[in-house]
């Protein structure tokens, strides 16, 4: 298929710690493509973070074939590799990871800091941003002033403002309080119903169950790759 | 590509470290900031003394040389010296005579370490100096105020003065000095004018002399026991050799040196005067160097100990940075941005502590007037200058490993 966004094939990632060879990956092929919001599902040890980190460009398989946008990732350089996750991918992780001494503003700004973007349209963008995710009012504010969920929508913000083509999610709503979870799982369903295309990395059978296919992980394979016949739509506290 | 984003990036970032962590920089840059007041001090006391040797060379005057029985730099045999003739005033005036190739030429006779009395008080440690009214011409008879003697009063042995700087300033202090009298050999002299301050730290004592006319000065100390000087002005540097030239001969001439044997009389040039700055010159390089350099090195550590510790505090930062985009040359910049501007803040502080450290001298000790009471501009640039370059030889390496960090490892990592 053309239109695909994302292709791997049979890829495999191994890593040597202390002279044993420890498989993380080992045989991994599927395809994603525009506007899809898809779960990746798997316990601990699964491999599903480092599919995760592989799909993000962050590493790199040690076998198989990987191509974004057509693009074949193997043949990239570190330089390359940045490019992508500068312009292609958004990132928003369990721990929020924002940086703790600049504003929410300046979170935002910095993935167009190294995109070369000019400092007013920085701030124009980082501000429109902040406003998507509901903060106009907290620009200034630094992540120990804000809550648990505030800082998450900082950091989907951050993830938003580059436009990328995916936004990979890790545990988006693990550090959070099932309200606030929830706050972000419906912001989540906003941007996918946009046109944005979603990969939610998750334990929960919850979280997972908002997203329209679900992959399962186990042992480093795809155990199953299925649509999820009737995703839900409906936020309720349990 | 580096982009000026980035750069403005690294600058908030290194700033703001800075903040974050007062005690720990101050503490990181003080091997910097000793490395640095070296350089400063060291520089100006150089530019200093240079300006202070330009400016003897000049008061003497770069075309100026005496014919003298001693040499100015010493060195020569000295039992030789001491055997010769004296150059007596009518060889003197001989030499004048026949002199063409120079501007000027005139007889200097020459009394140290005498009194000279104002109203009760005594000055001790001046030399008077018998010259002809033609000593105006030369740079060491510039009038600061009133005038010099004229022909007619050095020809009728007139009862006139000129005092140095420092007699005046010492006698005078309000500036008054024309008019009044002094009392010079037991006669009284009426003052007519002062000279300009010549003296510096080399030469101070050329202010501290009165000048008479030679007719008058023979008539106080006699003429004979006593070796003249000859002051010649070339009248510009090119004309230096050949005034060197025709002084040799005819001096040789005068004083009958048969051809072939060793002069019986020196030629003394200003020049000698920066043969002898030279040494304390490179005597203050090697030791502002050895100096510097050490404490360069222990900065360097220090930066490069504490700029590893800045790396690893910020390992989950750098991870964060790299999964926004950040290129291996960003992160690269980013901390040699810090650890140069580091450096640059340790230069500040040197450069603060030298400006007080230089006020305080100039004014403290008379003797340090020659230098300047401020840092020369040209220091601190090159201050800035040495203490980026230092900043970024202590960065580098810490710098590098930053910028390799696998960026899932550096996202993982938990301080």
């Amino acid at each position: 298929m053309s239109t695909q966004l994302i292709h791997i094939e049979h890829i495999a990632r191994t890593y040597e710690m202390g002279g044993e060879t420890v498989h993380a990956l080992r045989d991994v092929s599927l395809d994603i493509h525009p506007n899809e919001y898809v779960a990746l599902m798997g316990p601990s040890g699964s491999g599903k973070s480092t599919l995760m980190n592989i799909l993000g460009c962050l590493d790199t398989p040690s076998s198989g074939v990987y191509t974004f946008k057509g693009l074949d990732v193997n043949e990239m350089t570190d330089d390359d590799l940045a490019e992508i996750r500068n312009k292609e991918i958004g990132f928003v992780f369990q721990t929020f990871n924002l940086l703790p001494r600049a504003t929410a503003l300046k979170n935002i700004e910095l993935p167009l800091i190294y995109s070369g973007v000019s400092s007013e349209e920085r701030k124009e963008r980082a501000i429109k941003a902040l406003e998507d995710v509901g903060l106009g009012d907290r620009m200034l504010h630094r992540p120990n002033e804000l809550s648990g969920g505030q800082r998450q929508r900082v950091a989907v913000a951050r993830a938003l403002v580059t436009k990328p083509s995916i936004i990979l999610a890790d545990e988006p709503t693990g550090n959070l309080d099932t309200k606030t979870g929830i706050e972000i799982m419906i912001l989540f369903q906003e941007l996918w119903s946009k046109g944005n295309t979603v990969i939610l990395v998750t334990h929960e059978e919850d979280i997972a169950r908002h997203a329209r296919r679900i992959i399962r992980i186990r042992d480093g394979k795809v155990e199953s790759d299925t649509i999820n016949p009737n995703p839900a739509t409906k936020f309720e506290l349990p | 590509m580096i982009r000026i984003g980035e750069i403005q990036e690294s600058f908030r970032i290194a700033f703001e470290g800075l903040q974050a962590n007062k005690l720990r920089s101050f503490l990181t840059t003080l091997g910097v900031v000793i490395g640095i007041t070296f350089v400063i001090l060291m520089g100006w006391f150089l530019n200093g003394l240079d300006a202070a040797l330009e400016s003897t060379v000049n008061l003497l005057g770069t075309d100026v040389m005496y014919i003298d029985k001693w040499s100015w730099s010493g060195g020569q045999n000295w039992r030789k010296t001491m055997q010769r003739k004296n150059i007596t005033y009518q060889q003197a005036v001989e030499f004048c005579n026949s002199m063409k190739t120079a501007e000027v030429s005139l007889p200097e006779a020459h009394k140290w370490g005498t009194t000279v009395k104002e109203r009760g008080r005594t000055i001790t440690g001046i030399s008077v100096i018998g010259v002809p009214y033609s000593y105006s011409q030369l740079p060491a008879g510039t009038i600061l105020y009133g005038r010099f003697f004229s022909q007619f009063e050095d020809e009728y042995s007139t009862n006139v003065t000129v005092l140095g700087y420092g007699v005046a300033k010492a006698l005078f202090p309000e500036g008054d000095a024309i008019g009044r009298t002094i009392k010079i050999g037991g006669r009284t002299f009426e003052i007519i004018g002062v000279i300009i301050k010549r003296g510096t730290m080399m030469m101070d004592f050329v202010d501290n002399q009165v000048i008479i006319p030679i007719s008058t000065f023979f008539g106080v100390y006699g003429m004979t026991g006593r070796s003249i000087s000859v002051a010649v002005k070339a009248g510009s540097a090119e004309k230096l050799d050949e005034v060197r030239a025709e002084s040799t001969g005819l001096m040789r001439s005068i004083r009958n040196v048969p051809p072939g044997e060793e002069e019986d009389f020196s030629i003394n040039e200003t020049e000698t005067f920066k043969e002898q700055v030279e040494t304390l010159r490179l005597a203050t390089w090697g030791i502002g160097i050895g100096l510097t350099l050490l404490s360069f090195i222990v900065g360097i550590i220090g930066i490069m100990n504490i700029m590893f510790v800045s790396v690893t505090e910020r390992t989950k930062e750098i991870g964060i940075r790299k999964s926004l985009g950040a290129k291996s040359s960003s992160i690269l910049m980013q901390f040699l941005v810090e650890s140069a501007s580091l450096c640059l803040v340790g230069a500040l502080i040197a450069f603060t502590f030298c400006s007080v450290v230089i006020a305080v001298a100039v004014r403290l000790v008379p003797e340090a007037d020659f230098l300047t009471p401020y840092v020369p501009p040209q220091l601190i640039l090159i201050a800035a200058i040495v203490s980026i370059i230092v900043g970024i030889l202590a960065g580098i390496v810490p710098a590098m490993r930053a910028s390799a960090l696998d960026p899932v490892e550096a996202l993982r990592y938990e301080s």
